[in-house]
């Protein structure tokens, strides 16, 4: 199959010195739903905005349809629909003009533009609402319509810089099942930014996950969970006055015992066969002198891996973000 | 073909904006009727020193003026044009709308349009409303057209400004404040409410350098004298050279934002 997305040592450097991407490789096929997986600030929204031919790279190569994002920006606009962090709106305006606009800024006019726009606004149920004014639209059917707006010019390739952050689980339910439509059944190719675990995993053909501006580990979920080789085991345990052990010490004493990884909120271990070594765990702390608060056994997840490759957990931030009239997303470029 | 039209669009989109939230235009109109109504009648004895000093012979204050008043409109509401270009950038819709194949220069010119189309709108109501309180009309339709044109320019120039103000400093605040300390200090020192022969004479200096004077003079020629061509055509030079360094500067950092 072709690349869509050819990415070679791309490097983006802010003008304060800010190395937001540092030499990122990777590729995204036809019709793939590929992701990026990373925390806040990792360089997810860096590296589209280099795509879509919005901010200059600093080293590197990339190109988008075999277009080079450099030299050929023009050729690779037409043929992208981007949806960014900030769900982008024009309050004033309908739904459905909101949609008009920007087919028409795409050289769509006539009846061949009216006909889309009513198919769009069908596929993310705002049919009913189309001629209200947006501003009066809730958080979730703004992402929507940002959705469907960009797809009006039927683009083969479509960002997604987190789609759903700040979503509710049941609208962020609805947008999954948007993404994955146009991906499944209209052979749209995805690439999508998250800092959600679960989201990553239930969509992405295939990763890359990214931390502090490169890419730490890349493959399918189930690749990268297996990579792990082992079931997880998070403990949390207390010191007591005269223990001369520390809680490492107390679990390399055990036989059978992997990898252990020590991070916020507790102590991760991985092993083959968990569940036979926690009554082990329980004895050898029993007799060590510390409490043993917590002990939680799961299969490996996408943040095990997250935690194998970079020594700490995704901290996906679940609250709602500051309002977007917040100053300074151009401002960085300088 | 298609510049025209992404230019319309963009132009069409930003008046729909500014038709949805009527109470806008209320707020910019508050300032000029509250000069037309109450400041022309404060100063109405002004007339007789108009005829005896001026050489405006018979001439109201009010009609002397309504050129000031009009203008006084047109740079402020311009001056603060600059503000919905930083909503743009800070919304994300500047971004949107630079992610599609569409002109660069369109999504510019289109803002501009709107903004002098806006600055005309403002200035035919307060033109109707001084000619319902008796201001002079000496040139008519022709005129008032000519009038629009003029305020057209003269928009289009301050708005530049505006516009560049904002896409530097990213800052609606900075935008809004700036017009506001501009916009007196300008005015006065300009012939929008007191002929050159009547002022002090360091600020006659001052005035003669001020664009705002020409455009004034030659709006209140239209209104009280004539088609006096000299002073009209003098406006258009002076709105002209200010219209190539404003938008100039502002292409330029429009440019620097969106490469």
């Amino acid at each position: 199959m072709e690349d869509v997305i050819s990415v070679d040592k791309l490097q983006v450097i802010y003008s304060d010195g800010t190395k937001a991407v540092d030499g990122i490789n990777f590729d995204v096929k036809e019709g793939e739903f590929f992701g990026f997986l990373g925390p806040n600030g990792a360089g997810k929204s860096t590296t589209i905005k280099v795509l879509t031919t919005l901010l200059r790279k600093t080293a590197g190569n990339a190109t988008v349809f075999g277009h080079d994002i450099s030299s050929h920006a023009k050729d690779i606009r037409p043929l992208i629909g981007v949806q960014s962090q900030d769900t982008v709106v024009d309050g004033d305006l309908s739904g459905r003009e909101n949609m008009v606009l920007q087919g028409n800024l795409h050289g769509m006019r006539g009846k061949e533009l009216d006909a889309r726009v009513d198919e769009l606004l069908k596929l993310v149920e705002l049919t009913d609402v189309a001629d209200r004014r947006a501003a009066y639209y809730s958080g979730g059917m703004k992402k929507r319509l940002d959705l469907a707006s960009s797809l009006v010019h039927k683009p083969k390739l479509l960002f997604l810089d987190e789609p759903t952050t700040g979503l509710d689980p049941q609208s962020r339910a609805g947008v999954w099942k948007y993404m994955r439509r146009l991906n499944k059944e209209e052979g749209i190719t995805i690439f999508l930014t998250t800092q959600y675990l679960e989201e990553a995993d239930r969509l992405c053909d295939r990763l890359a996950i990214i931390d502090h501006g490169q890419i730490v580990a890349s493959g399918t979920p189930s690749e990268l969970k297996d990579e792990i080789g082992a079931d997880a085991i998070t403990l949390a345990a207390e010191g007591n006055s005269g223990g001369a052990l520390t809680v490492k010490q107390v679990l390399q004493g055990i036989p059978g015992i992997g990898e252990i990884v020590e991070g916020e909120g507790g102590i991760t271990i991985y092993a083959k066969n968990a569940s036979t070594m926690v009554p082990d765990i329980v004895r050898a702390f029993d007799s060590s002198g510390l409490r043993l608060v917590s002990i939680n056994l799961s299969r490996p997840s996408l943040d095990d891996v997250f935690l194998k490759h970079t020594g700490h957990r995704i901290r996906a931030e679940e609250l709602v973000k500051p309002p977007s009239r917040m100053i300074g997303r151009f401002g960085r470029r300088r | 073909m298609s510049f025209a039209f992404e230019t319309w669009v963009l132009f069409v989109r930003s008046i729909k904006k500014l038709i949805r939230t009527p109470i806008l235009l209320f707020f910019a109109l508050f300032q000029p009727i509250i000069f037309l109504v109450l400041f022309t009648q404060l100063f109405g004895s002004f007339g007789s020193l108009l005829s005896q000093k001026a050489g405006y012979v018979g001439v109201s204050y009010l009609s002397f003026a309504t050129a000031g008043i009009v203008l006084q409109n047109g740079f402020s509401s311009a001056l603060q044009s600059g503000t919905s270009v930083v909503d743009d950038l800070t919304s994300g819709f500047l971004e949107k709308v630079l992610v599609t194949p569409v002109n660069r220069a369109a999504i510019l010119l289109g803002r501009l349009l709107s903004d002098a189309f806006r600055v005309v709108v403002q200035s035919a109501i307060i033109l109707a409303l001084a000619y319902l309180l008796g201001a002079d009309m000496a040139t008519g339709a022709v005129g008032v057209l000519l009038i629009f044109l003029i305020i057209a320019f003269f928009g289009l120039a301050w708005s530049g400004i505006s516009l560049a103000i904002g896409l530097k400093t990213k800052s609606s605040e900075t935008v809004f404040g700036l017009g506001g300390i501009v916009t007196f200090p300008l005015l006065f020192m300009s012939t929008a409410l007191v002929p050159t022969s009547l002022m002090p004479s360091w600020m006659q200096t001052v005035s003669n350098f001020n664009p705002i004077t020409y455009a004034v003079n030659a709006v209140r020629a239209l209104t009280i004298t004539g088609f006096d061509w000299g002073t009209v055509l003098e406006a258009f030079g002076v709105i002209g050279l200010i219209a190539v360094v404003t938008l100039g500067a502002t292409l330029y950092l429009f440019r620097k934002v969106v490469s």
